[in-house]
């Protein structure tokens, strides 16, 4: 029910948060808090949100994860959003919510490549 | 309790949303529903009681099985709250008088097979939703 525990590991540069199968908007708030803290304190460049076990996404949810990856974006930081259910991509498309512009991955093994090979492309430029 | 026939919960704090979700979920997996209605249903479920907790402050959210030609589980979301001024702009996806996205009302409608919406000014709102089980 109350599953404040959001768990934040950090791989590299990466940060990987599992977000809690069924949050309450009180957690979902302070996901996106300790996310953009954690990514300051860690000086981290990618952030993977893994929302593979979570049952159902509304639209407070779809806002508050749009404007984190809006944040983590100010920050200098890349989401990917991973792990969405098929029912969930269902009803989300069908309630009239748009995710757009947020980066997607199957799984966060797929969304680890994706991001090593972005921060590599970003880490060349001069 | 007797959730696989209906129930009723008060809705005047945030937690109720998430139990809900859970009452709903229930009730639809114990008629039948597969995944990606159940989904449809529990969405529409959060997105109508956040409007109770948001918009009215309080409510009650009520579920029972309609039984006939077909079977199906119907919602409904009763509130003492501020009424809606324009329901058919309220009904316009995008369109909110809060903070939210303004695609509770009119993205729950697209969930269900059928939604009526009653709303006075001043008196309050009560929203019906209805899934039908596919046959």
């Amino acid at each position: 029910m109350a599953n404040g525990n959001i768990s934040v590991i950090k791989i590299k540069d990466i940060l990987l948060v599992t977000v809690p199968s069924d949050p309450d908007d009180m957690t979902v708030s302070q996901l996106q808090e300790q996310v953009l803290y954690a990514m300051e304190r860690h000086s981290a460049r990618g952030l993977i949100l893994d929302i593979s076990t979570v049952e159902t996404i509304d639209s407070f949810f779809a806002r508050t994860v749009s404007e984190t990856v809006k944040m983590v974006a100010l920050m200098g930081g890349l989401t990917v959003l991973t792990g969405m259910r098929a029912c969930v991509a269902v009803t989300t498309t069908q309630l009239g919510l748009s995710l757009d512009k947020t980066l997607t991955a199957l799984d966060v093994d797929r969304a680890m490549e994706m991001l090593a090979t972005a921060l590599d492309n970003t880490e060349g430029r001069t | 309790m007797n959730s696989h026939h209906g129930g009723e919960m008060v809705i005047d704090n945030e937690n109720d949303i998430v139990m809900a979700r859970k009452s709903v979920r229930e009730a639809a997996v114990a008629l039948g529903f597969g995944v990606t209605d159940v989904t449809r249903i529990v969405t529409a479920a959060s997105e109508l009681t956040r409007n109770i907790y948001v918009y009215a402050g309080s409510g009650v959210m009520r579920w029972h099985t309609l039984n006939g030609n077909a079977t199906g589980l119907e919602l409904v979301f009763e509130d003492h709250g501020p009424g809606i001024a324009d329901l058919s702009l309220a009904m316009q996806p995008g369109y909110t008088t809060g903070k939210g996205l303004g695609m509770g009302l009119p993205g729950s409608k697209r969930l269900m097979d059928e939604m009526d919406v009653h709303s006075e000014i001043g008196q309050g709102t009560t929203i019906r939703i209805r899934k039908w089980l596919p046959r």
